[in-house]
């Protein structure tokens, strides 16, 4: 399965099981970030990546300019574990 | 599940010659229990405050109604996060070229759509080459 087919199941499960109002005020949150100029904001191809310094899970701290020495860098950005 | 699917993908990552890290706004504890959990062998940096997803100006505040829902399906941000501004990056993937530039980048509004690993690894490859 692709991702994307394993997070639709996920998504369908969730529908399933949650009452509706829960899920209008999910799905009006989305759209509301949709029709929001959020996207006119974000780093784009061809852009300067924005520096950081941050602690990795071991408390240790990580630069993008070190995570780059050894070539390119595939960068995720996370919501949560929950 | 995107990490997940980011550690199956992760040896085709570094066979393309990249390496991968993660990025959370979760206090580091909560990251090292995630990656113990899942086994995890990249490393999950600990964005406090949202600081550096604000540089990729990622960052957005959930709703109060739908806070009250969070916190009913247990998912509680402000505790994973040490902060109680209720804000959380877009789910974003980008490769950044050795020179620090953005070369691919695929942001979604809608947190349920995630690019699959195997489009990221081909432009990793075509970058590459």
């Amino acid at each position: 399965m692709s991702l994307q087919e394993k997070l639709d199941a996920y998504k369908a499960g969730m529908v399933a099981k949650a009452p509706k109002e829960a899920l209008d005020i999910m799905h009006r949150a989305t759209e509301d970030l949709r029709n929001s100029a959020i996207m006119e904001g974000v780093v784009k191809i061809g852009d300067p990546a924005p520096q950081f310094e941050l602690q990795n899970a071991a408390g240790a701290l990580t630069r993008l300019k070190d995570l780059l020495s050894g070539g390119p860098l595939v960068l995720s950005f996370y919501r949560g574990k929950w | 599940m995107e990490l997940e699917a980011l550690q199956e993908a992760l040896p085709a990552i570094k066979s393309a010659g990249a390496a991968f890290v993660a990025i959370s706004p979760q206090q580091y504890g909560f990251n090292r229990e995630f990656i113990e959990q899942k086994k995890f062998t990249f490393d999950l940096l600990s964005d406090l405050g949202n600081q550096t997803a604000k540089a990729y100006g990622l960052v957005y505040t959930l709703p109060e109604d739908l806070r009250k829902i969070y916190l009913q399906f247990g998912l509680d941000v402000p505790k994973h996060n040490g902060d109680d501004s209720w804000t959380l990056p877009l789910p974003a993937r980008y490769i950044i070229d050795r020179k620090g530039i953005v070369r691919y980048a695929e942001v979604s509004v809608d947190y349920t759509v995630r690019p699959e690993p195997e489009h990221t690894i081909a432009a990793l490859r075509e970058l590459q080459s």
